[in-house]
């Protein structure tokens, strides 16, 4: 997360930070490159075990050091390597959702979606519309801490 | 005060006094009048002395069954006189496995509702000296004469809002219940929030978080926030900076209130023992709200023997997002 893409001289480019668990949606991602499609470089890829790892202060402390937009990506229900992972984080990261919608975040900004180790498609277009979403909604300010940026910003 | 408050005290100090003198229990958790009239402190009994001070009266606020994380670690067998939401923060620990059953005797107190002396000192129009209570009306003295007033306007937030007054778990009830309460806007400020937009929103919560000093007081009164090493101290990683901006008061606020998701007993300490009234009941109850919307009704607190919503799962539950 250090190279922040956000503000460069060239003009206003979104990071998005996903976090993909390792077993569906990173090898979804390898798929995807492998196949050579392309998602845009706008997205930084960050592995976690499982879906059901993701503690919801990661997602906050990328929004602290610059993210745009965060997705979180796993298994389909029923194919968690661990069985259970993703449907904890069902509830989890619905519930944390809609907290942070609460606390006055656009809806685009924290995402989940499922996506198998198969659709390296789906992954090349989650990837692609969130991005997109992300540059429509413009940079986001919310949590941003001003003395990360004021590092990034020199990358 | 009113001659209720002498028979009940005595009552409840009648029932307590066997069991500590006789040496059942090591420690009573009681209430006993504060520096002011209008304020009912934690009363720690050991002895026969001290259950003289015992208070129980329209102030005593305070949810006693958190200091049991404290006070069993020098203590075998602790008594706690819980209202309504004491009970459910009791069982809070239970389900935590912070405390077990066989340390503790309850003694319930069906709860009225505790008054707020903000709304007294409104109604009266100055500072009050004292207030008498009869029939649901509150007498209010002030220099210049009396106030009369309905005894559920002048209820602290979160008794206002109180679904169930009777504790849930007990081993001696010292009075008769007083019936589930039906209660109809105790989600009205979170869907008034819900109404925004997301700028208004962020707008109102970062001007009210703007307010907090870190104190970590609705921590320390919240008795769901038992963890031996609170996410705010850790050091490795340091989720929570120090700095006070904006980001590191959502920080803490957005983490503190997750950490509830389900397991918040809606009891108000938190708000309560905030010294610059940040509304954290609204953090806590959109949780609520939401977990009861997606994953079925859930009152934490009530049956330590229900799994709590985030403990649990169902292959066909819904999400809050895409799952095409
Ligand atoms: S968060 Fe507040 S209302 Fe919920 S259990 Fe803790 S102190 Fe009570
Ligand atoms: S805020 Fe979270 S980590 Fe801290 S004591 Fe409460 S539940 Fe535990
Ligand atoms: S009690 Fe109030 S001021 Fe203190 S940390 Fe909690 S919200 Fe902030
Ligand atoms: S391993 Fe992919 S969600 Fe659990």
């Amino acid at each position: 997360m250090s190279a922040a893409l956000n503000e460069t001289a060239g003009g206003w480019e979104p990071l998005i930070v996903s976090f993909c668990c390792n077993w569906c949606s990173y090898a979804g991602g390898d798929l995807a490159g492998t196949s050579r499609m392309s998602y845009p470089v706008n997205v930084k890829v960050i592995r976690v075990p499982c879906s059901g790892r993701m503690n919801p202060m990661f997602v906050l402390r990328a929004f602290q050091r610059g993210a745009d937009g965060v997705l979180v990506a796993g298994c389909h229900p029923g194919d968690c390597h661990y069985t259970s992972g993703n449907y904890q984080s069902r509830r989890r990261l619905s519930a944390f959702k809609r907290l942070v919608e609460f606390a006055g975040f656009e809806p685009e900004r924290f995402e989940v979606r499922w996506i198998s180790s198969s659709e390296g498609d789906k992954f090349a277009e989650e990837m692609t519309s969130i991005t997109e979403k992300i540059k429509a909604l413009g940079p986001n300010r919310k949590m941003r801490d001003a003395r990360w940026q004021s590092v990034t910003s020199k990358v | 005060m009113a001659e209720r408050n002498v028979e009940s005290v005595n009552k409840v100090r009648e029932a307590v006094s066997q069991d500590l003198l006789g040496g059942r229990i090591d420690l009573l958790l009681g209430w006993e009048k504060g520096h002011y009239w209008w304020q009912s402190r934690p009363l720690f009994a050991r002895s026969e002395a001290d259950l003289e001070k015992l208070a129980w009266d329209s102030f005593c606020a305070v949810n006693l069954s958190r200091y049991l994380l404290e006070e069993l670690k020098d203590h075998d067998k602790v008594g706690v006189l819980v209202k309504g939401c004491d009970a459910r923060a009791f069982n809070r620990l239970l389900q935590d496995n912070m405390v077990r059953r066989e340390q503790v005797i309850l003694y319930g107190l069906p709860c009225p509702g505790m008054l707020d002396y903000n709304r007294l000192v409104e109604k009266a129009g100055g500072a009050p000296l004292e207030i008498t209570e009869e029939n649901g009306r509150v007498i209010i003295k002030v220099g210049s004469g009396e106030q009369e007033a309905q005894r559920d306007d002048l209820l602290l937030d979160k008794c206002k809002d109180c679904r169930y007054p009777d504790p849930a778990v007990y081993d001696q009830l010292l009075f008769s219940p007083q019936g589930e309460k039906e209660v109809t806007e105790r989600f009205k400020t979170v869907e008034e929030l819900e109404e925004m937009s997301a700028e208004e929103r962020f707008g109102y919560w970062e001007k009210e978080l703007s307010r907090c000093l870190r104190c970590y007081a609705c921590r320390q009164a919240c008795p769901f926030c038992s963890c031996r090493e609170c996410f705010v101290e850790q050091e490795n990683p340091r989720w929570q900076g120090r700095a006070y901006q904006p980001s590191e008061n959502f920080m803490f606020h957005l983490v503190r209130a997750y950490h509830g998701t389900g397991r918040c007993i809606d009891c108000g300490e938190c708000e309560r023992s905030c010294p610059v009234d940040i509304p954290l009941q609204e953090l806590n109850r959109k949780l609520i709200k939401d977990i009861n919307e997606l994953y079925g009704d859930y009152e934490a607190g009530l049956d330590p023997e229900q799994e709590p919503p985030l403990l649990t799962y169902r292959p066909d539950d819904p999400a809050a997002f895409s799952e095409k």
